[in-house]
């Protein structure tokens, strides 16, 4: 079977990380976020993954040469010329996409995380028989979303909106979907969307079916719902694998530490942390509902919470930073210095604290 | 009589730093090294080295920082076309100092044999009178000259401050960014030494060495001296030649009456772009444009057009305006002090004021993109950066506008990542 990924642009919601990764390597749990979902397509059976991107493929391949030998699937990027919307670029991967097998192929939003129940979705798709399958979720906003109206009992989709101005439903578009090789043939090679141009004619063909994901859903594409979901990824993996959190008695709640991290003694870590490869935490240190990303250095006696701290950077001695600061790759936060919601561009030196929530570049 | 002699070759050392240290020049340094940032048209570092170019039997200009190579390899190959003149780019392969990256280099700097060697900063905007400074130098005999300009006092604590013998001109002290009033007379960071400087500062070096291993026997030496951290070969310009070598006949300062100021942030680029401008008049003038409305666009005070950009003639540009290859400026647009960079479209009836409209930037029509062009203040001037698209009718005041971004709302007093 194949896949698709929707990568896109710039990713500026999510800068300052994004001007020295591409949004997809941003690591989210202790991993780039495309890597998540490469793992579930390939324990579905998935054997080739096209990422249609729009920005900066040497970065991408570089790292893709080397999933694509650890994980062994087949990896390529499709990079669109100019903005061919959300539909364009399932055109222009067509020759891959719709293969001898005519098997359907999967669409994913690459900022998308959830629990990917895809062997239940390829199941529902067989089971109706329509041309296109989506996930939806159940959101308490719909407003901001693509709303979805099924039929309860077999799934099949009446309408198909937009961002509706008034209450039709609580039920959004997941961003994740199993389509038929002939929904191609819908699609020009133009800057074409896939809610507005395509769903709506396969819902008034009834072809549109939808499966409602069971677990969790989050768009992380920006800093404060990056930091939300990293809550309920966590809140997932103490059912799903345990183990694979860490445990003792300076961890509260889910707390994910890479093996080559170490953290010293007096720590009290967690809920809802991360702590990346290589990451050395000092004593007496305060970490909560926080991403550390590969590389960071947290000095003595610091405290952190609610926020994202970027490759490399270090946190001094006594700061003590918060309220959704975003540091970017290599900032050096000086001893003492406290941050309301500081967003920090790379390489800066923090030697004032940041009072309110401010863009430093 | 006899020969006079001709052997007084000049070669010219333009230190133009690196990108982790400039972090002051974002956004626009996210996209281009600093030094390559266009000013009244021209590079920044361009600025300098037509300078240089007027140093009479000037052999060599190196240009020395922590860039890498290849991002200063096509700049270095043309300007040495288009000058006449060998200009090469040297990277520098650990933090030497101000005054030990010279050093570092000495050899090749000393191939040519110069009797003279010129010092220059890349982000220092100033008219550069090296010629002037080389007399001057010659009739003091010393090892040294250094370019110094009056400023107000208040403002003087920014920078080195100096005092110098009102008639042999002789520098008699020098001290860096002082707490208390010193001088109103300041470095501008331009200098012109014999080769005698190297013997300076390898003697720096060299006391430095000798005190570390004193230190090991004394331990009350070992308390005492910033320097005890900094490692023999890191040898600052300011601190450690200027300072100590004031009074003792070997340093001297020559004085600037024209404009100078550093250009640190992208406000100020903005300033000096229009100081350049300005100075193009004297030394250039068919750099600059003219018009009147009639076949070409109304051009008021200074304004510089690349040949490839092209203006409605229904447009009115200036004073200050830079407009750079290719941009497109539509009928009825208003520009006042603004850079216009690369392949911008400015389409119909907008307005651009106090502002810097990164490469490839799409302005909408009846947009207003403007600031109140403070240089100074964090947000006085207004930056665009790369590919940013402002939609019609949308206004843009105080704002810098990371790369990338569509705006389509109107928006003040702002940083948009």
């Amino acid at each position: 079977m194949k896949a698709l990924i929707l990568v896109g642009g710039f990713g500026t919601r999510l800068r300052p990380l994004t001007l020295s990764f591409p949004k997809p390597l941003v690591d989210f749990a202790n991993k780039p976020m495309i890597l998540h979902q490469i793992e579930a397509l390939k324990a579905t059976g998935v054997t080739e993954v096209v990422l249609a991107i729009s920005y900066q493929p040497e970065v991408m391949l570089n790292f893709l040469k080397d999933f694509e030998s650890k994980l062994g699937i087949k990896i390529t990027c499709s990079q669109e010329t100019e903005p061919l919307g959300t539909a364009g670029p399932l055109a222009l991967a067509r020759d891959i996409l719709a293969d001898k097998s005519g098997e359907p192929f999967f669409v994913l939003n690459s900022d998308v995380i959830s629990e990917y129940p895809l062997k239940e979705m390829i199941a529902f798709h067989k089971s109706h028989r329509g041309e296109a399958s989506m996930l939806v979720t159940k959101v308490d906003e719909p407003s901001k979303y693509g709303v979805v109206v099924t039929e309860e009992s077999t799934g099949k989709v009446e309408r198909y909106v937009e961002k509706p101005k008034i209450f039709v439903g609580n039920k959004i578009n997941a961003g994740i979907y199993l389509l038929n090789p002939s929904v191609l043939d819908r699609i020009e090679l133009k800057p074409t969307s896939i809610e507005k141009e395509i769903f709506p004619k396969i819902v008034s063909e009834n072809q549109l079916y939808a499966m409602v994901l069971p677990g969790y859903w989050m768009d992380i594409g920006q800093p404060k719902d990056y930091i939300t979901g990293l809550r309920l990824y966590l809140d997932s993996l103490r059912m799903k694998s345990p183990s694979m959190l860490a445990s003792g008695a300076h961890i509260i709640g889910n707390v994910l530490v890479d093996e080559s991290a170490e953290i010293s003694d007096g720590c009290l870590i967690g809920p809802d942390v991360a702590i990346g490869p290589g990451c050395v935490i000092e004593s007496g240190v305060r970490l909560s509902q926080s991403t550390i990303m590969r590389g960071v250095r947290i000095k003595e006696h610091a405290c952190i919470s609610s926020s994202i701290i970027g490759w490399h950077s270090t946190v001094g001695r006594w700061a003590r930073v918060e309220n959704m600061t975003i540091l970017g790759e290599g900032v050096h936060v000086c001893d003492e210095i406290y941050s309301n919601g500081g967003v920090v561009l790379p390489h800066k030196e923090i030697k004032a604290s940041i009072l309110k929530p401010e863009i430093i570049m | 009589m006899g020969m006079t002699t001709t052997d007084e070759r000049a070669v010219a050392v333009i230190m133009v730093g690196g990108p982790t240290k400039g972090t002051r020049f974002r956004p626009l340094s996210l996209n281009i090294p600093k030094p390559l940032f266009p000013l009244a048209g021209q590079p920044m570092v361009h600025h300098p080295i037509s300078a240089c170019k007027r140093i009479p039997n000037l052999v060599q200009i190196y240009l020395v920082g922590f860039y890498e190579e290849r991002e200063f390899a096509l700049y270095v190959s043309s300007i040495s076309n288009e000058l006449r003149v060998p200009v090469r780019y040297l990277k520098e392969d650990k933090p030497h100092g101000s005054a030990g990256g010279l050093y570092n280099f000495r050899d090749l700097i000393m191939e040519d044999n110069p009797s003279h060697i010129f010092l220059l900063n890349c982000d220092v905007c100033c008219s550069f009178p090296l010629p002037e400074m080389l007399e001057a130098h010659k009739r003091y005999g010393g090892m040294g000259t250094i370019l110094v300009i009056k400023v107000s006092p208040d403002t003087a604590y920014q920078f080195g401050e100096l005092v110098a013998d009102a008639n042999t001109n002789e520098l008699l002290h020098y001290t860096e960014k002082p707490e208390t009033f010193v001088s109103d007379r300041i470095n501008c960071g331009v200098y012109v030494f014999t080769p005698e400087i190297f013997t300076a500062i390898q003697g720096v070096s060299t006391q430095r060495k000798d005190r570390a291993n004193l230190r090991r026997q004394s331990s009350f030496e070992a308390l005492q001296s910033a320097t005890r951290s900094l490692p023999a070969e890191f040898v600052r310009l300011d601190q450690d030649i200027l300072s100590p070598l004031a009074g003792k006949k070997q340093l001297y300062t020559y004085e600037t009456m024209d404009f100078w100021e550093q250009i640190k942030t992208p406000g100020m680029s903005l300033k000096c772009s229009g100081l350049y401008l300005s100075l193009f008049r004297y030394t250039s003038p068919r750099l600059l444009t003219e018009g009147d409305g009639t076949k070409s666009a109304t051009i008021i005070g200074d304004v510089y057009i690349h040949p490839s950009a092209k203006v409605h003639p229904t447009a009115k540009i200036g004073p200050n305006v830079s407009i750079s290859a290719n941009a497109r400026v539509g009928a009825g647009v208003r520009l006042i002090n603004c850079i216009i960079l690369d392949d911008v479209e400015i389409k119909e009836n907008a307005v651009v004021i106090h502002s810097i409209v990164g490469w490839k930037c799409s302005i909408g029509r009846w947009s207003r993109v403007q600031a109140e062009g403070d240089h100074n203040a964090k947000l006085g001037v207004t930056i665009l950066g790369e590919a940013v698209n402002v939609e019609d009718e949308v206004v843009v005041i105080n704002c810098i506008v990371l790369p990338n971004k569509t705006l389509n709302v109107s928006v003040q007093q702002e940083i948009i990542l």
